[in-house]
């Protein structure tokens, strides 16, 4: 049961010491890009549903196009966000089968529920718009968006990939991070807006990407003490790679959020940059993960602490 | 209703496995799982490689050159030792891929075996990652998770499952895993008294190996672990998870003051 390939450079050399022939001892992980995709549109769908109930709390009347956009984005997201999950199973008929229980000892079946959750409550509340009901669908919304930006953190924490688990306390702000970042980049790509709502989502996305870029660091940190070995992705291939630039693509658009300030072309820019890096991050992440499965001595080593 | 049986599990013992393959060949026969393409690794005699989602039993072969100083000095002295073990799921105690499984698929059967209900699993592959020893596979050409079962369709019938009754060594043990911890012990203990002192058990006990609470599939060993690719303290990713939640957690809410706070920011600026 090898994969071609599976220990090749590695055979021969010192690296191979105190591993079995320098073959991977964990399986890698099997997601495709529909996963890192997902991670990102959940992120935008959780943080954009959080947006448009805050819109509703504070604004009464004067946020009402964002606090409508944000419900649309975060139904729009939702939705193409569960098909993409649907598709990466191995058997997308049985999707349903995630809410055959309820499991709180597993973080894909409760993320199920809070995507359930998240997807009807903005759906209904677009459909509804702002009428009393609508309002109440939006807060429910906003509510379950708040561990829907996130959970996904905690599910890639919850297996035994070693810079995945050594991740487990810096990645829930880093992806929470990120996905208010995402929400406010599309904001800022795709939409004309007031000069007020054009101010709160300026003020949420750069306090966003600063926020993710200060996880992002965090993270580093507690990879490197986890060892080098844990810390390897972070440095080198694709992984390394991707990580260098979703780090890059998020401090450009927040300075260019910052230099440009609110006209219409420096939203377009900070936002497709913000955009680009929030994509770059997860599949960064996805990477970093698959990187640390296949190399035998991160996983020999396995914490917990 | 009766009580379940007592669990039953496995005692593999590496001092006693003449690396035949039997076991793998009786899994593949009784489970009747495909083939996996013949290849030529170069590693020792294990042309298997690691436990996958067709291949339940894996004999792995630690095979090391003796330094030349180490050797003894006459003629035809060994220049290698071999150490082989049949490497299996170890159906833990605490069994990280039956936790993390969103659907229920993955039970704990009366037998306290760790069992995919083909009939449940929709493959989401999360069991895959969440296996601290790299155990359970996803089969590409049908999407479905799989692993050893430790022939719950034998085991309902009182027979033994096919590795251990292809055994030709007893090497593989089948009973219950009191008994088996009792023998492994014993065993332990006769082989230091004849001076082989790197023999040591694996996953014996919850002392021992804290982070599965104890395997149902234990090992005698005779090198360090990683080098028959079991790592050296494995833990259940669930073991570790509450750290993740409580960091969500506090970076929720903190999306929830962003989110409102820029909103009042944004108002309050205007009256300014």
């Amino acid at each position: 049961m090898i994969r071609r390939g599976a220990a090749k450079g590695t055979r021969f050399s010192a690296e191979r010491r105190g591993t079995y022939y320098g073959l991977p001892l964990l399986k890698e992980p099997v997601w495709g890009p529909a996963i890192p995709t997902y991670f990102y549109l959940g992120g935008v769908a959780g943080a954009a549903a959080a947006l448009g109930a805050a819109g509703q709390l504070v604004g009464g009347a004067s946020f009402r196009r964002m606090v409508i956009r944000a419900r649309r984005v975060a139904a729009v997201a939702a939705a193409v966000g569960a098909v993409l999950l649907i598709v990466d199973l191995g058997k997308p008929r049985r999707f349903l089968y995630m809410m055959r229980v309820f499991r709180p000892t597993s973080p894909m079946n409760l993320g199920t529920w809070v995507v359930a959750a998240t997807g009807t409550a903005s759906g209904l509340a677009a459909l509804l718009g702002r009428t009393r009901a609508g309002d109440a669908a939006g807060i429910a919304a906003g509510l379950a968006g708040l561990p829907m930006a996130g959970y996904t953190a905690v599910l890639v924490s919850n297996t035994a990939v070693p810079a995945w688990n050594e991740a487990r306390r810096s990645l829930p702000l880093l992806f929470i991070a990120s996905a208010a970042a995402s929400a406010a980049s599309l904001f800022d790509a795709l939409f004309d807006m007031s000069a007020r709502e054009a101010r709160s989502v300026r003020i949420f996305g750069v306090a966003a990407k600063r926020g993710e870029l200060a996880a992002a660091r965090r993270l580093e940190r507690d990879l490197e003490r986890a060892g080098e070995s844990t810390a390897r992705p972070l440095h080198e291939g694709r992984s390394a790679r991707l990580w260098r630039g979703a780090r890059n693509m998020t401090a450009a658009s927040l300075a260019a959020s910052l230099l440009w300030g609110g006209g219409r072309r420096g939203r377009l820019v900070s936002g497709l940059l913000g955009t680009a890096g929030a994509m770059l991050l997860r599949f960064a992440v996805i990477e970093i993960g698959k990187a640390s499965a296949r190399d035998p001595r991160a996983a020999s080593r396995s914490t917990g602490a | 209703m009766n009580d379940p049986p007592p669990a039953k599990g496995f005692f593999t013992d590496a001092t006693l496995c003449i690396g035949c393959k039997a076991c793998e060949v009786a899994c593949k026969q009784w489970n009747q799982l495909p083939d996996d393409g013949a290849s030529f690794t170069g590693m020792s005699y294990d042309n298997t490689g690691a436990l996958g989602s067709t291949t339940w039993r894996h004999v792995a072969f630690v095979e090391r050159s003796i330094p030349p100083e180490e050797r003894g000095a006459e003629p035809g002295a060994p220049t290698l030792t071999w150490s082989m073990v049949s490497d299996v799921c170890k159906h833990c105690e605490r069994a990280g891929c039956l936790e993390a499984c969103p659907t229920g698929a993955i039970v704990r059967t009366e037998f306290g075996s760790v069992y995919v209900q083909p009939d449940i699993c929709n493959g989401c592959g999360y069991c895959v990652s969440a296996c601290p020893f790299g155990v359970v596979a996803r089969r590409e050409d049908d999407g479905r998770a799989f692993k050893c079962t430790l022939c719950y369709d034998r085991l309902k019938f009182e027979l033994e499952p096919a590795c251990a009754k292809a055994c030709p060594t007893d090497s593989i043990r089948f009973g219950d895993v009191v008994d088996l911890v009792a023998m492994a012990r014993q065993r332990l203990a006769r082989l230091h008294s004849e001076g082989r002192t790197e023999a040591r058990l694996y996953g014996e006990s919850a002392e021992s190996q804290p982070g599965t609470e104890g395997l149902h599939a234990l090992f005698l060993i005779t090198r360090p672990p990683e080098e028959y690719n079991l790592p050296a303290d494995p833990v259940v990713p669930t073991k570790t998870v509450r750290a993740a939640w409580v960091s969500l957690a506090r970076a929720a809410l903190g999306l929830a003051v962003l989110a409102v706070g820029s909103a009042v920011l944004a108002r309050l600026g205007e009256r300014r």
